[in-house]
């Protein structure tokens, strides 16, 4: 193989690895702090992306702080509405629960907005190649790789450097015990949310980026793609959710590639027999969460 | 004698079982007591009833004059420190985290820093591994970082759930010269064991429960040699 291709295939593979895990984390920290798969997370995602589409007139450094507080705002709503009062629910009620939020957006959205897919351009002129020692690289796969580490980043000073960070590290371990010392479970609960919806936002504009369009049910096929990631890298633990993100990124990327081109239509199919054979050896993930004490 | 803790005619179920039958037991303000039983006698649900992670069935808990809340992260704003039974560490973070964390409640940050770094002096080997995940600890050194855990809230009663379990004879006498300088700093301590020599040696009073009940109870000196001891402690199986 030359090197441009290899080189090329890199980006290709960290862009798109980099969005899985970014959509990977989001479902993680609300499934590590209070062991809910939230469905609802796709939505999130559309949420943002409509708001995207509502905002198309105004310059990107008003849009897209707006569409990022959307998505936020949608996570605490869900939160608020949905899953607070089911807090001492068991796990399948919770589990119910998101899948009626999901549907009920999706529905929401038609009737409000219609079910085709609206035109978005939230990052308007980064598709320009950009030249880089040889390779051209598309300014929307450079901006994408960028901004995913930066959230990575974020989220890791975050998390391991703030007391609310803190807090929420003790309670993804041991929720009851975290509350005995003193942490307030709806200041940890919400905090998942705000930086699940902040990070369904990221997605929201890199996604539409890329595709240039929002409809309906715009979130749910990358986000059943990061479900997918957080199980192969283990439930609960967020660098597997990061782990498995790339892996999925870049196998997707390869079979893209490699594949023959008649056999290219069944990406998706390869890629989850590649799950398969993963999970069948790490049936837990591969970086399994250490403790998975019950919630309250 | 101010009471601290006052808990009138307390019962608590499990489905059909019934694991507390009317306890009643008081806690004075700097007293030392101890609640023995073997396996089952209803010890560890007592305390999770004042700590609010089980709801009783019946009675009364009255804390410092006011009727318990049963929101669990309220306990310990009212000045309950609870050590769990199993010690529950946080696992996943470090030693000084876990330090850190017990201190959830507190404003003042630096006489906090300054506790902990006084606790890491009297344990050398939790200061060495203070950014070691405390998981990784010994049994011992984790009933240690728990107990400093609880105290870093600035309690006014500590409750503990069988401190010595499961830990090596020295290690248990390490564990008690920690609660009896806690005790003289005149902090309030219900500790509960099955380890009944070892709880009698400590605690000014000493209530006895078995099957749900409070079967003897009186000043520990006089209570091991009390006619009835071994049948209190012993008898009333199932």
């Amino acid at each position: 193989m030359d090197s441009t291709l290899f080189l090329q295939l890199c980006v290709d593979a960290l862009a798109v690895g980099g969005l899985y895990a970014l959509v990977a984390l989001g479902l993680g920290v609300i499934f590590s702090v209070m062991r809910l798969a939230n469905f609802a997370h796709a939505e999130l995602v559309t949420c943002g992306g409509y708001a995207l589409f509502l905002l198309s007139d105004w310059p990107p450094y008003v849009a897209l702080p707006l569409g990022l507080l959307v998505a936020v705002l949608a996570a605490i709503l869900t939160e608020r509405v949905a899953f607070r009062p089911l807090r001492k629910a068991d796990q399948t009620t919770m589990l119910i629960a998101s899948f009626t939020v999901s549907v009920f957006i999706q529905r929401l959205l038609i009737f409000v907005a219609g079910s085709r897919p609206k035109p978005v351009d939230p990052l308007p002129g980064i598709n320009a190649p950009i030249d880089l020692g040889g390779i051209d690289i598309s300014g929307q796969r450079l901006i994408t790789i960028l901004v995913c580490l930066g959230c990575l980043l974020g989220l890791r000073w975050l998390l391991l450097r703030t007391s609310i960070g803190l807090h929420m590290r003790a309670a993804a371990e041991d929720f009851s015990m975290s509350q005995l010392v003193g942490v307030r479970a709806n200041e940890v609960i919400i905090a998942a949310f705000v930086i699940s919806g902040a990070l369904a936002g990221v997605v929201a504009v890199l996604y539409t980026a890329e595709t240039g369009f929002v409809h309906p049910r715009f979130g749910v096929q990358i986000v059943l793609v990061g479900f997918v990631a957080t199980v192969i890298g283990g439930m609960g633990s967020l660098p597997g959710a990061v782990l498995g993100g790339f892996l999925v990124g870049g196998l997707t990327t390869l079979l893209q590639a490699f594949l023959p081109a008649g056999l290219r239509e069944f990406r998706e199919a390869f890629l989850f027999g590649v799950v398969i054979l993963v999970l069948l050896v790490w049936p837990n993930g591969i970086l399994s969460a250490r403790s998975m004490k019950e919630r309250v | 004698m101010v009471e601290l803790l006052a808990i009138d005619n307390l019962s608590a179920r499990f489905g059909r079982i019934t694991a507390l039958n009317g306890v009643s037991l008081h806690v004075n303000e700097g007293e030392s007591v101890a609640l023995i039983g073997p396996n089952g006698a209803g010890k560890s649900t007592l305390l999770s009833c004042i700590v609010g992670l089980v709801r009783p069935a019946g009675g009364a808990i009255r804390y410092a004059g006011k009727t318990v809340t049963s929101r669990l992260e309220d306990t310990v704003r009212s000045g309950i420190a609870f050590v769990p039974e199993n010690r529950r560490v946080f696992g996943s973070l470090t030693v000084a985290e876990n330090l850190e964390i017990g201190a959830t409640i507190r404003k003042d940050r630096a006489e906090v820093h300054r506790e902990i770094a006084q606790f890491l002096e009297m344990f050398p080997n939790l200061a060495e591994r203070r950014d070691e995940l405390a998981g990784r600890l010994s049994g011992g050194e984790q009933q240690m970082l728990v107990i400093a855990r609880a105290v870093l809230s600035k309690p006014r009663f500590l409750m503990l759930d069988e401190p010595s379990l499961g830990l090596a004879p020295l290690i248990v006498n390490r564990v008690y010269e920690m609660l009896n300088d806690l005790r003289k700093t005149g902090l309030t301590i219900l500790v509960i064991e099955q380890n009944s020599g070892r709880a009698l040696g400590f605690a000014d009073r000493t209530y006895v429960i078995n099957g749900g009940r409070i079967r003897l109870q009186g000043p520990s000196a006089e209570l091991a040699d009390a006619p009835g001891f071994d049948d209190a402690y012993f008898g009333y199986g199932d």
